[in-house]
């Protein structure tokens, strides 16, 4: 799968400032991974007249402005940029953080713990020793920089709440599919909650609210609630420097 | 340059710090945000000397009042209202000069259009999330005002009588908000393609906009048509002015502050030249959609920028004449 190549995307104008991207492909896993590689790229090369981009799941939305740019020329650049495309791609502008993220899990902070358990056929301890043991990689800032991880590993995708929480806490560790998130704001989430780290995910009142970006490495180190308590947790920083 | 303090008499409904957004974080999961009238917003910093960019002041519905402790110069653009200074009537879309201790006044008329942008010549102290004094709700960040405002500018006054003609007449691109329904300019996306005579349907029909409204979109009562196919749509970004027809009969317009979109098809893309008069619908206001190719859309969006820039010759021109070099046109 690494090292599976694509030809081409497909490039849908949407409005008269922005494009839509797509990678091709049957397998979801392939176009996600494929999409978050572009976007890596498309990032480190971006053309002139292009504003800002969004990520979603299998897309990216290139943003630019009509009167500095055309809507062809941001295409071509599009295309340039998407031939032989890897599904993995080293392009770091900035070396790769890592993290341990505290994480009490019990039934209050995780109240889906238990449904999801269920689901997979494992006890509760399980579910948290399989996060645990998981080696997740930011592959997108979500909604409010929420930090949004790829590599949970388990026996299959988890999946989505059938009705969503209205109001989960700040700090709330939350999975579905293969993915893990933290809520770094109250809201509301239809992802299935299972933790909580004590640590401070997103300060506004920092310069630079976040202390993460895409491609950094995070792993969750279950603790107690008296140990959580005992760390005195504040905003979260990275553990090292990797190599 | 000296402080100056603005005690805040009243406020509005919603009155809040604002500028034109912030640049270059919605890959990292903040929406822009900003004005959700960006011609009105810039035009009043252009007025008083201002990059197009600084914070001003947004304010939706109620009565906004301060008093200078310093004389001051303010422009006040955004839907039509009623503007005084010391209970004297003076111009929107104008520069106006406010005298130490006298009150300037703005008054809304919510059935002409929603927002009001008040600038001040100088940089008005107020905190910033990544770069950018536009609240973002969802990230705690609300930007109301306080009772006083500290204003850092360089304005030492102009001698000119309020008994005299008006000082200044600049070219200022007024927006129009007409009495009747609002035409809003729409490029038609993919989605449209997936739904068999919504194209006509939207294009023949009116909308009105619901209470239910708010920054992340407006909600618009009126007849549209779902796609037949139960195709998964996943989650992905959208453009600012997007048109969402989501499982209920609505219509949804995306707004500035939108977020991810997942499930609903977008039929279309409100042009941007389109998107400063949709900022200024509020509820009741009866808008109708009119198709047009992008080539059109841009053109217009080029005048639009046409209009601007002779304005901030205009302006630079005048205020050059009259010694004061408005210090901000020149960072």
């Amino acid at each position: 799968m690494a090292a599976a190549q694509f030809a081409a995307v497909t490039v849908e104008p949407f409005g008269d400032s922005a494009v839509m991207v797509t990678v091709p492909h049957p397998d979801p896993v392939i176009r996600r991974t494929a999409i978050v590689a572009f976007r890596e790229r498309f990032l480190a090369h971006r053309p002139p007249g292009v504003l800002d981009v969004v990520s979603g799941l299998e897309s990216l939305l290139v943003e630019f402005d009509p009167l500095e740019t055309a809507l062809p020329h941001v295409e071509y650049a599009v295309r340039l940029l998407a031939e032989r495309l890897p599904v993995q791609e080293r392009l770091r502008t900035r070396t790769a953080l890592r993290f341990a993220v505290p994480v009490v899990f019990d039934e209050e902070t995780g109240p889906d713990l238990a449904s999801v358990a269920e689901e997979l056929g494992v006890a509760p301890a399980e579910v948290v020793e399989a996060i645990a043991e998981s080696t997740f990689t930011i592959s997108l800032l979500g909604a409010a920089m929420a930090p949004m991880m790829d590599g949970l590993r388990v026996p299959r995708p988890v999946r989505r709440r059938a009705e969503p929480r209205t109001d989960v806490a700040p700090g709330a560790l939350m999975i579905a599919g293969t993915n893990a998130i933290i809520q770094p704001f109250p809201g509301p989430t239809g992802w299935r909650v299972v933790g909580r780290t004590p640590h401070t995910i997103v300060d506004i009142s920092r310069p630079e609210p976040v202390s993460f970006g895409t491609g950094d490495v995070v792993r969750f180190v279950p603790v107690t609630r008296d140990e959580a308590a005992a760390l005195d947790a504040g905003f979260l920083l990275p553990a090292e420097v990797s190599a | 340059m000296r402080t100056v303090g603005l005690d805040i008499i009243h406020t509005g409904w919603v009155t809040t710090f604002q500028d034109l957004g912030r640049h270059d974080t919605e890959r990292r999961g903040v929406p822009t945000g900003g004005a959700a009238d960006q011609h009105s917003a810039a035009v009043a910093n252009i007025l008083v000397g201002n990059p197009r960019g600084a914070t001003l002041i947004e304010n939706l519905g109620g009565e906004l009042a301060f008093v200078p402790d310093a004389e001051v110069l303010v422009a006040v653009t955004g839907a039509p209202c009623r503007v005084t200074v010391g209970g004297a009537n003076v111009d929107s879309w104008s520069p106006v000069l406010v005298p130490a201790g006298q009150e300037i006044r703005v008054r809304a008329d919510m059935g002409l259009g929603a927002r009001n942008y008040l600038a001040v010549n100088g940089v008005l102290a107020t905190e910033t999330l990544l770069g950018s004094a536009a609240p973002d709700q969802r990230m705690g960040f609300t930007q109301g005002l306080g009772a006083r405002v500290l204003l850092e500018s360089g304005f030492r006054g102009f001698r000119h009588s309020h008994f005299a003609p008006p000082l200044f007449r600049l070219p200022a691109p007024v927006l129009c908000c007409p009495d009747g329904p609002w035409v809003i300019d729409v490029v038609e996306s993919y989605g449209a393609r997936s739904i068999p005579g919504v194209r006509e349907l939207i294009a023949e029909s009116s909308y009105v906009v619901t209470p239910r409204s708010n920054h992340v979109g407006l909600r618009l009562d009126g007849p549209v048509l779902h796609p037949d196919t139960d195709v998964e749509i996943v989650s992905h970004g959208v453009p600012i002015g997007a048109l969402q027809i989501p499982h209920a009969d609505e219509l949804i317009v995306l707004g500035r502050y939108r977020s991810l979109t997942a499930g609903y098809p977008i039929v279309g893309v409100t042009s941007r030249a389109s998107l400063p008069l949709l900022g200024q619908a509020g509820p009741g206001r009866e808008l109708r959609f009119r198709w047009v190719d992008r080539e059109t859309s841009v053109r217009r969006s080029a005048e639009q920028e046409r209009e601007l820039r002779a304005l901030e010759r205009a302006t630079s021109k005048a205020f050059g004449a009259l010694g004061f070099a408005g210090h901000l046109i020149h960072p």
